[in-house]
């Protein structure tokens, strides 16, 4: 078989002259350039906070991406944070040395979609007594709610949460809130379980107003007011109020408030680096296994041959599921077992048959004729010559790392604590975002990793349309 | 060396792949040994606490109490194996793994029982009507495509599944089953978003075998449309090429139409090495099953090794990477036949 031996530069030349060279080239030149801008959008230590629970309490749960509405007239709502200081105080000392702290806060709704929560977080600090608190919800129509009233528990630095939502022993603001509906002529509801304080404070005067399928928002100006009574006059109280949205960020939120497009953006570099490391220490291996079995032949050809059809068929998923399952594994430590796996493979056979031929041409003839030693042969010459026909195993194998990773995440077992689209996607899987219309949460991390391995397989196309795609056979 | 010897040599390799396998599955399920220390530990931890609480144990003097404390421990060892030497004892259940002797679950998973054969065996028959259908279905639609293709060489037609082939080939079917997903189950409602039945499934025979199609059209049409790339892509360069050697051309000026052409003389002359093409993309596809059925929820051997992983039930992950490595090897001794009777180069070398 006679074959047009092409250089490396005339390789890569001539794959970037064709269309789906061109193609590939750009989407990568696409991922690389986000990888590089990362850093200054969502630096690292955001993405250790990805395995941190806590840092994301204040993003709304399984929220959609906030440009779902960018064409509608009926704005979903979003986010609103009254922050600690965003609340005006009031303090004045009574006669019976009591001191009254009255903290308000004001903010705008202009919304045409109820939110999903609500939350009141209170920091507070006193001497000898809990201090005493009493909540009331102002709302556009002037009526006033109140929606708490009863002790602080916890004190600063712990931050204590008022049930304005949950169910807890010590107040039931589901309850004040039916009973503030009803009396302005909401129809009741059968089982207190179902009212949504949250929904029915925001709602329209109606009886609706209770009912969340069927209310309808209110919009204007809110305010909270807090009102405190404390025994010493060191007691101090600070309030923080979240009023969580339908929709948030560029790629929505998951199951733990957690913002997708930093999960997802932070998947290219890991995804990439996986990939890539992964080839090129394989494909470095393959190479010189497969050139050094054909140049030296016989049994030592004979065993290369006979490891790369057994490393070729053993099922590498399954071994790695076990080793996931009974090992603590890391990135690191996937990539290392990965690698193992493939120190020979498909390359080892196709740089075999080209340095099979590539053996008997007269260049090498020359060099072993004026006394170069094999080695200086096998390395500087022969070898050389081989490494344009990998390049399209090489791109076309970055895809497959990829998916290897990503299977392995996508069950569970991958690396803990990064955030790999695999891991994302496993996440959404197991909490049914393919059954319950969570779209956003599995097609966009699904949607990178697609993305990325189709730019390498249009650079792996080009290569191979370039260079003679008979020698994949055998 | 004929036909015959060909595939024993063949089968020879493939059996000591197995055994190769299976070996290294039992010493990474045991941490090379490390795992009886282990145990070891844990059962001279438990014997101690339960010496402690019995009322003559607690009568006996110092060496007495060590007799009777290094009796009770060397029992618990022998009786469940761990003082034989990690070696002969991994050999022994390397054998019990390729005579499919697995043992038991944690879980019945199901079915009522915790042997492990008869889990497997209820899951085994799910797995295998999907890949092998949906790779029945991907050969045909593939090649036939891939002789269009070839037939319309640098047409559009052929530039666009060319492209499509491609790009589909590198993307793993679990992936494209959560965008069919979304697309035909959630936003369409046409197929079911996964299981293998209906809840209350029908009880009439023929609803109930409709019911089940319905079930498996949609992982079946996703693992097809993701493999069909491989078969397409590789008929098309292969017919293309055969086209223009001289036993093509002679068969044509002897007046054949280009249809016996093609069928009679290409495609006979490129099947082995499509064949050769694609083993590497059926292996690949018994490793998707994994997550593919994950994602389907449908209830094969994929499926166990999740439900496997969740419960972390190490039996069953391990009979189950060996019942993999077996379905591997025999995939690939299926193609080695398929392939001996194809190519005439194997068939010649008895005469």
């Amino acid at each position: 078989m006679a074959t047009p031996i092409v250089g490396t530069r005339a390789a890569v030349r001539d794959a970037l002259r064709t269309k789906s060279g061109l193609f590939g080239f750009g989407m990568l030149a696409f991922i690389i350039a986000t990888v590089i801008v990362i850093p200054f959008i969502a630096p690292y230590d955001v993405v250790r906070a990805w395995a941190d629970v806590a840092a994301w309490t204040d993003n709304p749960r399984n929220a959609a991406p906030d440009w779902i509405d960018a064409f509608d007239d009926r704005k979903q709502s979003r986010n609103i944070i009254l922050d600690w200081n965003d609340f005006n105080k009031g303090e004045s000392n009574t006669s019976q040395n009591l001191k009254i702290i009255i903290l308000q806060g004001r903010w705008e709704f202009p919304y045409h979609t109820f939110p999903s929560n609500y939350r009141l977080q209170i920091r507070a600090t006193w001497a000898s007594t809990p201090i005493q608190i009493a909540v009331d919800w102002r709302r556009p129509d002037d009526e006033t709610v109140r929606i708490f009233e009863g002790l602080v528990t916890r004190q600063a630095p712990e931050i204590d949460v008022l049930p304005l939502t949950a169910d807890d022993p010590r107040n039931d603001p589901q309850d004040r809130v039916r009973d503030w509906a009803v009396s302005v002529g909401a129809d009741d509801v059968d089982s207190l379980r179902d009212v949504r304080p949250y929904v029915t404070l925001y709602a329209a005067q109606g009886g609706q107003m209770l009912d969340p399928n069927r209310a309808s928002v209110l919009r204007g100006r809110y305010s909270l007011t807090i009102t405190a009574i404390a025994r010493n006059l060191t007691d101090t109280l600070e309030a923080r109020f979240t009023s969580f949205g339908q929709v948030y960020g560029l790629a929505g939120t998951d199951h733990l408030g957690r913002d997708l497009f930093v999960g997802i953006i932070w998947g290219a570099p890991v995804a990439l680096a996986f990939g890539t490391a992964a080839v090129f220490i394989t494909v470095l291996s393959q190479v010189i296994l497969g050139a050094l079995g054909a140049y030296y032949g016989r049994r030592f050809d004979e065993v290369i041959q006979r490891a790369t059809d057994f490393f070729i068929i053993i099922p590498v998923l399954p071994i790695l599921i076990l080793i996931g399952q009974l090992y603590e594994v890391t990135i690191v430590i996937i990539l290392t077992i990965v690698i193992l796996f493939n120190i020979v493979g498909g390359t080892t056979k196709v740089v075999r048959s080209i340095t099979l031929q590539v053996r008997e041409e007269l260049y090498v003839e020359a060099a072993r004729s004026y006394g170069a030693s094999r080695r200086r042969i096998l390395f500087r010459y022969i070898i050389p010559r081989t490494m344009p026909y990998t390049f399209a195993l090489l791109s076309l194998s970055v895809p497959s790392f990829i998916f290897l990773e990503a299977s392995l995440s996508f069950l569970g077992l991958g690396d803990p604590v990064l955030p790999t689209w695999g891991a994302i996607m496993g996440d959404a899987s197991r909490n049914g975002a393919l059954y319950n219309g969570l779209w956003w949460w599995i097609a966009f991390p699904a949607s990178g990793i697609v993305f990325t391995t189709v730019a390498f397989a249009f650079l792996g196309y080009a290569f191979d349309k370039v260079l003679n795609p008979r020698l994949r056979e055998e | 060396m004929g036909l015959g010897t060909y595939l024993a040599k063949r089968a020879l390799f493939l059996v000591i792949t197995l055994i190769l396998a299976t070996y290294m599955v039992v010493v990474i399920a045991n941490q090379g040994g490390a795992i009886d220390d282990i145990l070891i530990t844990e059962i001279r931890l438990a014997v101690r606490q339960e010496l402690e609480g019995e009322i003559f144990y607690q009568r006996l003097n110092a060496t007495e109490k060590n007799r009777v404390y290094q009796e009770r421990v060397g029992e618990l060892i022998r009786v469940r194996g761990l003082d034989q030497p990690f070696v002969a004892k991994s050999f022994r259940q390397t054998w019990d793994a390729l005579t499919l002797n697995l043992g038991q679950a944690t879980f019945t998973y199901g079915t009522g029982s915790f042997k492990l054969t008869t889990i497997i065996g209820e899951r085994l028959p799910r797995t295998v009507l999907l890949f092998t259908g949906s790779t029945i279905l991907s050969a045909a639609v593939g090649v036939w495509l891939g002789l269009r293709m070839a037939r319309k060489a640098l047409s559009t037609f052929d530039r666009g599944f060319t492209v499509l082939s491609i790009t589909t080939l590198v993307i793993p079917s679990w992936v494209f089953g959560i965008f069919f997903i979304l697309a035909f189950s959630f936003a369409l409602r046409i197929f079911p978003s996964g299981g293998m039945v209906s809840a209350p499934a029908p009880r009439e025979p023929f609803a109930l075998f409709l019911d089940r199609l319905w079930h498996l059209a949609l992982p079946l049409l996703t693992v097809t449309f993701s493999t069909f790339g491989g078969w397409s892509y590789t008929t098309r360069n292969l017919v293309l090429q055969i086209m223009d050697e001289d036993f093509v051309n002679v068969a044509r000026s002897k007046g054949l139409s280009e249809k016996r052409v093609l069928h009679r003389y290409v495609l006979r002359a490129a099947s082995p090495p499509i064949v050769t093409g694609i083993v590497l993309a059926i292996v690949a596809s018994w490793t998707g099953a994994i997550v593919t059925e994950l994602v389907f929820s449908w209830p094969g051997l994929g499926l166990l090794f999740f439900e496997a992983i969740v419960g972390a039930d190490a039996p069953t992950i391990i009979a189950l990477t060996i019942i993999f490595a077996y379905l591997f090897v025999l995939t690939i001794f299926i193609l080695d036949l398929v392939y001996g009777f194809l190519d005439p180069r194997i068939r010649a070398l008895g005469r």
